[in-house]
């Protein structure tokens, strides 16, 4: 007998099992005359597939629940009357079930007919043709002739909506089998289609009956996804044709890391779709991995390196040989000049584990010192130095499968519907069935207030008061006794615990002491508290509007108090979660891409760890942190640093006071820039290396619940190099030999000396699909939860979080505060998004004001407003939405026109310099004309790209 | 005027001094401080700042200068 213990890893993700998993006690039952057990729950259709016996389906789909519509899997049961549809009925011991006996074909076949009548009969020229479920289920029942003729009324002239930039609709094709309205549902949970009408009208309708694009479809694919035929299809299968092979690989976009299958013809990329099998998206994803990948070819890119003198100088496109060899001899001028330590490196949180290691490597082996950092210090640094202080490991502590077990979700500072879609789709998933949830955000996200989601809590407190929310829930849980004490008892530093304890009890810390300084009413808080301490599981999911303030250490360190207190840490459905903003953020900080910190999360003054390494690369490491981002634009002002490589990050539009970063910049003697595009930074860069996008290349991705990935690469490096050989082949040129053939030998060397991957390796990853690190002997299948009997310190430890208020505060000058953030069609500093289609839903960054403001300030909607703040001014568009509070605005920074980093200032993260994006004073006044800043920006862009056309124009003639 | 790289350097550790170890007493905080300095700064920064609070320091809170004294 047939034994299927069938949870949604052992099942195969090619296979379309027809309807969800199911967990529960095994029953037997005999299809076909084989006996097979299933867990109860199962459907027949599934149970009949998982023992290889295949029935016609048309509105079935394993990523949806069972719906009973398209009556093409009817089955005979033995002892029922009638022929019930195998989707919709569960297994039961001792069913004997026949799938196919010729009562059973007449009917499939006369179903068939009746959905072939009143469907177009051009397969040859359907773009569907080759993949068509439709069609194979026609081919399947036998269908040889329509006997109704097509001349009765009939859909097939209705009309084609192509409104949407990446997929058409044509409703001639549909059969209404609601697969697109159940994924747009059940899998996005947006809820934008719908059924419209009744019987013969029956039609799936976007939004209320608008076109697709103008509709509140947020374009994840999940509908394309479900189509069994043409009527959703992606737009560049149209003009294509179907693909003929797929390589799996992982999206470089957010950090939640989807899987995708890249289906391509020769080494064009057709379309990317989510791969069943990924552990982190499950066969979904978003606008962004699913349909924006054209960037990737985009005519912008840079292939050929480039040198030049001066930044006033046109580029000179020259060999790699020749960029490498210039790169590295001013480098080794600067260091004669100035010193070792006048130059380093950033390491990009875009790039693989392995490009990152390497970039890390070079400046530590290479340079000689430790000037090295990454991006991660402008969003996640505090998460790790609060992470750490106070856990013992510098991640988040859950697989996102948790949130499936969670009772209450708390999320602070992070806006997942726009900058985790995917994430947020399965803990919208998770709130439809019942959980509860609290948000604390200054602004309304969408998560507030969605169709079946609504926020039990919307604390809205005032940017730069996090830290007194915290503290005020941890108050009221210790005042009203709902800690675990248990948990505290047993797993905590106890010492540590009394004193904090004391420090919380004090009446100072009480949510109607704290209530006027947050804006949020006590009770309100108190309320949550309770919410959040009583639930059961409760687990806090949390963004940048956490680390980047001024407390943003703290305050992480507050969030591991509150879930050290409640004992929500160790088991599922808990946790303290940080959702990552970049596809690698956490892998670049993993590496050792920190000037204190060697890969694993290792001191550098740790002799025994510093030895490790300067055995493997034949060289002495300094015991002494090197510089951090923020530390570098300050020597490279006063002089004393003067050479950079900066690796796949675009500085001078993502970081804080631009100005400040721009002086920085230009008073650099060699700025090497490897990246795709000319970027804002490379505008300031002496030597261009052209980066290679996530299709041209091998490696690895680490996501935000620790998962390493692979990336595989499906096209060649358009450079002829991809960032790993680039990084090599400078190393190569400053004297330091590197010799990898393939990543595969660079993360041999990585888990060679970073206990918590010693069990990783691509053969590892082929065979398991991705594993979460720590993954060694102690945890040879990887760690989906942490801190699972003890905490990675030994005893948790309660850090006391002082409210200490951010120096950039409102006054009469500056009465208003500026927050940040993002939207969903767009990817932090748009140099991806802003090449494709998706530009089409995000044409500039808009200045968001409270009506009451607005109306105070003469503002009306689209109306120029000038942002002034104590570094600087700006000059974007309003947009009047009650989704601010009246004094606080916000905007995003998708368009490096926008300067919303001129105004931002250079207060940040006492612990980390992580800057303090999210808090800045402004003042507000309607203009008529772009700022001083925006006019040179365009003056300076307009002067760059020519000196880039320059050399474009000259390597053209020399090739005449 | 005082470069900005110095202005930079004596904002973060009063922060620093403030923000490491609130409510513990000033020698606590104090050494904590230092403790961060050396962890997580630079020397060329803390060389800066320490020969700040030789030639002046007016501008470090009580803490922070404790901090710097004590910086090897």
């Amino acid at each position: 007998m047939l034994q299927y213990f069938d949870p949604r890893q052992c099942s195969n993700p090619e296979i379309d099992y027809g309807t969800p998993s199911a967990q529960g006690v095994l029953v037997s039952l005999t299809i076909d005359g084989r006996t097979i057990e299933v867990p109860e729950g199962t459907s027949i259709m599934r149970a009949a597939m998982l023992a290889e016996i295949k029935i016609p389906k048309l509105c079935a789909t394993d990523s949806l629940e069972a719906f009973g519509s398209c009556r093409l899997c009817l089955v005979q049961i033995e002892g029922r009357r009638g022929l019930p549809s195998s989707c919709t009925t569960p297994v039961e011991q001792g069913l004997v079930v026949q799938t196919y006996n010729p009562r059973l074909a007449l009917v499939r076949r006369n179903v068939m007919e009746l959905y072939i009548s009143d469907h177009p009969l051009d397969c040859l020229t359907c773009p569907a043709n080759g993949n068509c479920e439709l069609q194979d289920v026609a081919g399947e029942v036998g269908l040889r002739a329509v006997r109704y003729g097509f001349e009765g009324e009939n859909h097939l002239a209705a009309e084609r909506d192509t409104s949407h930039p990446y997929f058409s609709f044509d409703a001639s094709k549909c059969i209404v089998c609601s697969r697109c309205v159940r994924a747009c549902e059940e899998v996005q949970g947006t809820f934008a289609l719908t059924i419209d009408g009744r019987g013969f009208d029956s039609k799936v309708a976007a939004g209320q009956d608008e076109s697709f694009f103008d509709s509140d479809c947020v374009s994840c694919g999940a509908c394309v996804q479900a189509c069994p035929t043409a009527t959703l299809m992606e737009k560049t299968v149209i003009e294509q044709g179907q693909p003929e092979h797929s390589v799996i690989t992982t999206c470089a976009y957010c950090g939640v890391g989807c899987a995708f299958k890249a289906e391509l013809k020769g080494d064009q990329v057709v379309r990317m779709v989510p791969y069943k099998g990924g552990a982190a998206n499950q066969g979904h994803s978003c606008v962004k991995g699913r349909f924006a990948f054209g960037y990737a070819t985009h005519k912008e890119r840079v292939t050929t390196p480039m040198i030049r003198d001066s930044i006033d100088a046109s580029w000179q496109k020259v060999s790699w040989d020749e960029a490498t060899t210039f790169a590295a001899n001013r480098i080794r001028q600067i260091q004669q000049e100035y010193g070792s330590d006048s130059v380093g490196g950033i390491t990009s949180s875009r790039c693989t584990n392995e490009e990152t290691y390497l970039v890390q490597k070079l400046v530590r082996a290479a340079f000689g010192n430790n000037n090295v950092d990454t991006c991660a210090r402008v969003c996640h640094s505090p998460t790790g130095y609060g992470l750490k202080a106070t856990l013992g490991e510098s991640a988040g502590t859950q697989a996102f499968d948790s949130v499936e077990q969670a009772d209450v979700i708390m999320v602070i500072g992070a806006n997942p519907t726009d900058a985790h879609p995917v994430f947020a789709s399965r803990l919208k998933r998770r709130l439809r069935a019942g959980a509860q949830l609290i948000v604390a955000d200054p602004r309304r996200i969408d998560l507030v207030s969605g169709p079946h989601v609504q926020a039990g809590h919307h604390l809205k407190l005032l940017p730069g008061t996090n830290v007194a929310l915290i503290n005020a829930l941890a108050h009221v849980i210790i005042d009203e006794d709902l800690q675990d004490q248990r948990f505290i008892d047993a797993r905590c530093d106890l010492e540590a615990f009394a004193r904090w304890r004391a420090f919380i009890s004090e009446p100072r810390n009480a949510p109607e002491a704290l209530s006027a300084a947050l804006g949020v009413p006590a009770e309100t808080l108190r309320s949550a508290a309770r919410v959040y301490a009583k639930a059961g599981n409760a687990a806090i999911y949390y963004g940048l509007g956490v680390t980047e303030h001024s407390q943003g250490s703290t305050m992480v360190m507050g969030i591991a108090n509150l879930a050290m207190l409640t004992g929500n840490l160790g088991r599922e459905g808990v946790g303290v979660n940080p959702l990552r903003g970049q596809n690698n953020v956490q892998g670049a900080c993993d590496m050792g891409s920190f000037p204190h910190e060697l890969p694993g999360y290792r001191h550098v003054s740790d002799d025994q760890v510093r030895q490790v390494f300067e055995a493997s690369w034949g060289v002495s490491i300094g015991a002494e942190p090197g510089l951090r981002i923020p530390n570098m634009l300050d020597g490279a002002i006063s002089g004393t640093y003067k050479g950079l490589y900066c690796q796949g990050e675009d500085i001078a539009q993502s970081d804080p006071n631009t100005h400040h970063v721009e002086a920085a910049l230009r008073n650099l003697d060699c700025l090497i820039v490897q990246d795709i595009f000319l970027n804002e930074t490379a505008k300031y860069a002496h030597v261009f290396f052209p980066g290679a996008s996530f299709l041209e290349k091998d490696g690895t991705f680490t996501n935000a619940e620790r998962r390493i990935s692979p990336v595989r690469r499906v096209m060649q490096p358009l450079s002829g190099k991809a960032d790993w050989e680039a990084t090599m082949a400078f190393s190569n040129a400053l004297g330091y030999p590197m010799a990898y053939q393939h990543p595969s030998e660079i993360m041999a060397e990585i888990a060679s000396l970073t206990p918590t991957f010693s069990g990783v390796s691509y053969q590892r990853l082929d065979q398991e699909g991705s594993l979460q690190w720590p993954c060694n002997d102690a945890a040879p299948s990887g760690t989906p939860t942490m801190h699972v009997d003890q905490f990675v310190r030994g005893k948790g430890y309660f850090e006391r979080t002082e409210f200490i208020e951010t120096e950039e505060k409102v006054n009469r000058r500056f009465p208003f505060l500026l927050t940040t953030g993002r939207i969903l069609s767009q990817y932090n500093v748009g140099a991806q998004t802003r090449r494709t289609a998706n530009i089409g839903w995000h044409e500039q960054d808009l200045l968001e004001i409270h009506p009451h403001d607005a109306e105070n300030l003469g503002i009306n909607d689209l109306d120029a407003v000038q942002v002034a703040s104590r570094a600087g001014e700006t000059v974007l568009t309003a947009l009047i939405t009650d989704r601010v509070q009246p004094g606080v605005v916000y905007t995003t920074f998708h368009h490096p026109e926008s300067g919303a980093n001129v105004v931002t200032t250079d207060n940040s993260d006492w612990a980390t310099n992580c800057p303090e994006y999210k808090v800045t004073a402004v003042h507000l006044k309607k203009v008529e004309r772009p700022s001083d800043w925006q006019t040179e920006h365009r003056a300076f862009t307009e002067t760059q790209v020519s000196l880039l056309t320059q050399a474009t124009k000259r390597a053209l003639d020399e090739t005449a | 005027m005082m470069d900005q790289e110095l202005t930079h350097l004596i904002k973060m550790t009063n922060q620093i001094a403030a923000h490491c170890a609130p409510g513990e007493p000033s020698s606590v905080a104090a050494d904590r401080a230092a403790n961060h300095l050396t962890r997580f700064w630079a020397p060329s920064m803390r060389f800066q700042i320490k020969g700040y609070l030789l030639e002046d320091g007016s501008l470090l809170d009580d803490i922070a200068k404790d901090a710097v004294s004590r910086l090897a």
